[in-house]
């Protein structure tokens, strides 16, 4: 499903992605672990092909190239489920045109199409009640639901998430990976960049961790690693650390 | 296109009025002036028309012509030029006697000196200089013709103006065109970049160029569809206020206003389209 051969990305001096080859498969759920700044961003916009690699092939279903042009670019992105951290939502639309305007961009104009499938999403995300309300009349925990049902509304097999429980309180933010969780595990892959590995942790899956550019699997962290667990910590099933969910 | 377009387009046209008005109010400018130059065009293509009418070849017969031969030469004109008309001796003498009025001066000439004559209205395709002076080489060599007159510096001077006034108009059609381009291109610069986290979150959810665009495209329609409209408004003010000291001054007819606003939605539609193709590789990402 995805793929990356030996990319490399370098923003001027600064060097982003090291090297990285690893793959992805349909249904796969994986979590890329850094801090701020390690590149995860850089890697779900390498997926979006919003950048280009400096170096080495991103193959993202069918989609195979360094840079596409800009007609299949869309295409691609009309394939996927994107979901930010700060969520991304059109201010001076409702809820339901936030959500209506992704299955308008996948070609999808009439009314009878339209509705069924938004209030279906916003019933999923359990914000069908929120469905006239502007983005600025909810909570973050809200907006999150909104950015999320906007995502799946069409149904995509893979759904990118960039720190989608960065901006959220704890409550919320579980709520918010119970929603993914339960999104997965309903069949849609997912691929989540995170700072925190407890939300990693909960979503289960396998694990990354992305250290100066360099994307190594939790699985055989290096001793340095901040995200290694600890000798005393046999399994992953550790307690949610402080400001966890 | 779907109702969703023209939704957009209104919302975005209602959301920035302040944008859209200066926009309107600068493309009036342009087309306003663009109007003026058509009216002018309009009335002195009436002109020329009307004088234009009055062109005509004077064919003037031998003295020993025939009846027969001056019919089957009717005929032969008619086919080829344009209606003839005949005109006699005695005819063309009492014309001339009218022209002079002075019965004293008339009675000085003895005999009827003038000829017989056929006053040939030509065909429309035949209303330009160089198709008459053709026509005139060609119809001087028939056997029954004298001479053949119509006014050659006339005709030509009548052309070059008419010839002018087009090119004018044209020089001015152009001239508008490349200030809707300019306008339409800042305006529309400036609303996406008004409205550009819209924009740029369309495109990460995969909105084709197509799909940002066309409410846009809209959008600048509307504003030109205005502007035409303020400035046919103007430029029929000017042509009520003139017309009382310039008589026959005439608005354009209906088909020339459609054409005018016709004309300017064609160029917005491609002036839109071209600049929102340079805008969003700029800022869709």
């Amino acid at each position: 499903m995805i793929s990356f051969e030996h990319v490399t990305k370098r923003y001027g001096e600064r060097l982003a992605l090291d090297n990285v080859s690893w793959r992805m498969e349909e249904g796969d759920c994986v979590s890329v672990l850094g801090h701020s700044a390690a590149g995860k961003t850089t890697l779900l916009r390498l997926i979006t092909h919003e950048v280009a690699p400096t170096s080495g092939t991103v193959t993202v279903g069918t989609f195979r190239g360094g840079k596409l042009a800009r007609g299949h670019r869309a295409l691609l992105r009309r394939t996927l489920g994107i979901i930010y951290e700060d969520f991304r939502l059109l201010t001076d639309r409702t809820v339901f045109e936030n959500v209506a305007l992704a299955v308008r961009i996948a070609g999808h104009f009439a009314d009878s199409e339209v509705i069924p499938r938004v209030l279906h999403a916003l019933t999923e995300v359990g914000l069908h009640q929120h469905q006239t309300a502007y983005p600025h009349e909810l909570s973050f925990g809200e907006k999150q639901r909104c950015a999320i049902a906007r995502a799946i509304v069409n149904r995509p097999a893979l759904i990118l998430a960039d720190e989608p429980t960065g901006a959220l309180e704890p409550k919320s933010a579980g709520e918010i990976l119970e929603l993914l969780k339960r999104i997965h595990r309903e069949g849609a892959a997912l691929l989540l960049g995170t700072t925190r590995p407890d939300v990693a942790e909960a979503l289960g899956g396998r694990r990354f961790v992305l250290e100066e550019g360099r994307l190594t699997s939790l699985e055989r962290p290096s001793a340095a690693s901040p995200y290694a667990p600890p000798a005393s910590a046999p399994t992953p099933q550790a307690p949610p650390g402080p400001g966890g969910f | 296109m779907h109702a969703f377009f023209f939704r957009e387009a209104w919302r975005s046209f209602t959301a920035h009025r302040g944008l859209a008005s200066t926009a309107i109010f600068s493309l009036t400018a342009a087309l306003a002036l663009c109007g003026v130059f058509l009216l002018l065009s309009h009335n002195a293509e009436q002109a020329l028309q009307a004088v234009g009418d009055r062109r005509e070849l004077i064919i003037y017969l031998k003295d020993d012509v025939s009846d027969a031969q001056v019919q089957k030469l009717q005929d032969k004109i008619r086919d080829l030029y344009g209606v003839p008309t005949f005109v006699s001796r005695a005819k063309a003498w009492e014309e001339f006697s009218e022209q002079v009025g002075d019965p004293e001066l008339l009675q000085a000439v003895d005999t009827n000196p003038l000829p017989a004559s056929l006053r040939v209205k030509l065909k429309p395709e035949l209303l330009n200089f160089t198709a008459m002076e053709t026509a005139a080489k060609q119809v001087v060599e028939f056997p029954e013709v004298e001479d053949v007159r119509y006014g050659a510096e006339w005709v030509r001077r009548l052309d070059e103006l008419s010839n002018g006034l087009h090119r004018g108009t044209l020089f001015a059609g152009v001239l508008v065109a490349i200030a809707i381009l300019f306008v339409l291109y800042n305006t529309l610069r400036l609303t996406v970049l008004a409205r550009r986290q819209q924009v740029e979150i369309m495109s990460k959810l995969g909105a084709s160029d197509r799909f940002v665009a066309t409410p846009f495209i809209l959008e600048a329609m509307l504003e030109v569809f205005f502007a035409a409209l303020l400035a046919l408004g103007l430029v029929f003010v000017l042509q009520q206020s003139l017309a009382p000291r310039i008589i026959g001054l005439t608005f354009l007819p209906l088909t020339w206003c459609a054409a005018f606003v016709g004309g300017a939605l064609l160029l917005a539609w491609m002036a839109s389209g071209y600049a929102l193709n340079r805008i969003l590789r700029t800022v869709g990402a």
